[in-house]
């Protein structure tokens, strides 16, 4: 209770801090919404001329879109504060977390960005839009589903921040290598990954997750199961992976905490 | 003017300089222009879906386009434009205003230095580039000439266009967000995930009003000879037109923008 108390006080100073300069909160919410809604604006214009991707109409893009994006932006609320990681080990500003009464990585936590609202705004309103326009199964099984393989995605993607959050301690400077990361979930996330072909959908099934973030769970539900590299009983349990992969990113970011030296003091 | 021409060159070469200096970077920057090009590929690919030609473009045409469109928004993006708003936030410009050479040579010569070295060590790579996407000759000699003209006009008017951009940083000190969307603008625009063929029509009419398409679009459409003869020569002027008015826009921004000066930590 006292420890939920000390996390609300943190994201409320965090909040306030950032609304001080109110005019910049608002754009940089406008940018986080514009740009995420850019990729899917290139989706819609070549759609408007062609007919499909890999045999997904621009109803079930767009619900694949607003799925992977919703994900996303949860991630980059909840998680956002783990690129800062990276620069206070550099700093020696991680001093400051582990004087504190919490968990390091909870205090981490609690600094949001303004821009991630922007994200969340634009994966709702285009997944409550492709919720409508596309053939989703709308059974309560289905709806359940969707609800954890959000949650699930948002942990996946998540899992993969803290693991370069973690090895900030080894490395200090891991920002690039999160880039790359983030920019391979953001641009091969929202496609049906079967365009690709065998080689890479299997690389970016097993080896970086990214296709349990919503190319399988979308499938599952708009009926293309059929087509995935990993068959329904296993596609069925994908709002899973998150968890797993988050789990291991947890104890990864436990052993590697101990290694942090404060430099340059 | 005795000084000018040297001063220029210093500038230029100071630029030209950091660019080889930072291979790293410029090889980080390269390999996300290559993995556009390869995920454009892949999904041009997608909706082709095995049929030759759409409105007379074969997919072969079609991805070697996109490679070059990617390409040539890159190297002719005036990056050394991208880095003044810092100078401004830090109080840096100072040192820029006392130089005996304009501010707005500076930017340029500056500008030329960046895109001389960049373009280097882009022709460097052109073969993984090949082999990610595909490259092809230009139609014809005379294509070949059309492009080169139409290329220097592209790398004046985005130079006139960022240095409007730059400048705002005196009125306002955070531009890093409408940066970041100008870049997705001026690529969808200039036709370098869709050419502008394929735009549907209202937004085709809209890309025609803007100077964006003079970037990629009308340059490589000369490149592979769509546009030959009369049209070509409409596609020339466009892009002489862009550039005369953002240019005179450009100096009336900068002439207003001198006046609002503020040294930051002085």
């Amino acid at each position: 209770m006292r420890t939920l108390r000390i996390v609300l006080a943190l994201v409320a100073a965090s909040l306030r801090a950032q609304l001080q300069y109110r005019m910049n909160f608002v754009l940089w919410m406008v940018i986080g919404m514009v740009y995420q809604l850019t990729g899917f604006f290139f989706l819609w214009a070549l759609l408007a001329r062609f007919r499909a991707v890999g045999g997904w109409t621009l109803e079930e893009i767009a619900f694949l879109y607003g799925l992977r994006l919703l994900a996303h932006a949860l991630t980059v609320v909840v998680f956002g504060g783990l690129q800062n990681v990276d620069w206070t080990v550099h700093e020696g500003d991680f001093d400051r977390h582990l004087v504190r009464p919490l968990a390091p990585l909870v205090i981490v936590l609690t600094w949001f960005r303004p821009s991630s609202l922007g994200d969340l705004l634009g994966g709702i309103a285009l997944f409550a839009a492709a919720t409508r326009l596309a053939p989703v199964d709308s059974s309560p099984g289905a709806i359940v589903y969707i609800a954890l393989a959000i949650l699930g995605g948002m942990f996946i993607e998540g899992g993969f921040r803290l693991v370069f959050a973690a090895l900030a301690f080894r490395l200090q400077r891991t920002n690039a290598l999160l880039g790359f990361a983030d920019g391979i979930f953001s641009n091969f996330g929202n496609l049906p990954l079967r365009i690709f072909g065998g080689a890479i959908e299997v690389l970016l099934t097993f080896v970086l997750p990214v296709a349990f973030v919503a190319y399988i769970p979308a499938s599952v539900v708009l009926g293309h199961a059929s087509e995935l590299a990993v068959q329904p009983p296993v596609a069925y349990l994908a709002p899973l992976v998150g968890g797993l992969v988050f789990g291991a990113a947890w104890l990864l970011w436990r052993h590697e905490l101990p290694l942090y030296q404060s430099s340059g003091h | 003017m005795s000084l000018f021409a040297p001063a220029m060159t210093h500038l230029a070469r100071m630029d030209a300089q950091t660019v080889l200096t930072y291979r790293v970077n410029f090889g980080l920057h390269l390999l996300g222009r290559l993995l556009q090009i390869y995920l454009l590929k892949v999904v041009w690919t997608a909706v082709y879906a095995g049929q030759a030609e759409v409105d007379g473009v074969s997919l072969a045409t079609l991805i070697a386009y996109l490679t070059l469109a990617n390409l040539q928004t890159w190297f002719i993006y005036p990056e050394a434009v991208d880095v003044f708003p810092n100078r401004v936030r830090s109080g840096a410009v100072a040192l820029d205003l006392v130089r005996p050479l304009g501010l707005l040579p500076q930017l340029i010569a500056r500008s030329l230095g960046r895109t001389f070295a960049v373009t280097l060590l882009v022709g460097a790579s052109l073969p993984i580039v090949a082999l990610v996407g595909s490259l092809r000759p230009p139609a014809s000699a005379e294509a070949a000439g059309l492009y080169l003209v139409a290329t220097v006009l592209a790398y004046g008017i985005t130079l006139a266009i960022g240095i409007m951009l730059a400048l705002t940083s005196f009125w306002t000190l955070e531009t890093s967000g409408v940066g970041v969307l100008f870049l997705f603008v001026n690529q969808f625009f200039a036709g370098a995930l869709i050419p502008l063929w394929f735009f549907p029509d209202w937004l085709r009419t809209v890309a025609e009003l803007l100077p964006f398409q003079t970037q990629a679009f009308l340059p490589l459409s000369l490149y592979f000879g769509r546009l030959q003869g009369g049209d070509a020569l409409h596609a020339l002027g466009v892009e002489v037109l862009w550039f005369g008015l953002l240019w005179i826009a450009a100096i009336v921004v900068w002439r207003r923008a001198i006046r609002r000066v503020h040294i930051q930590g002085g």
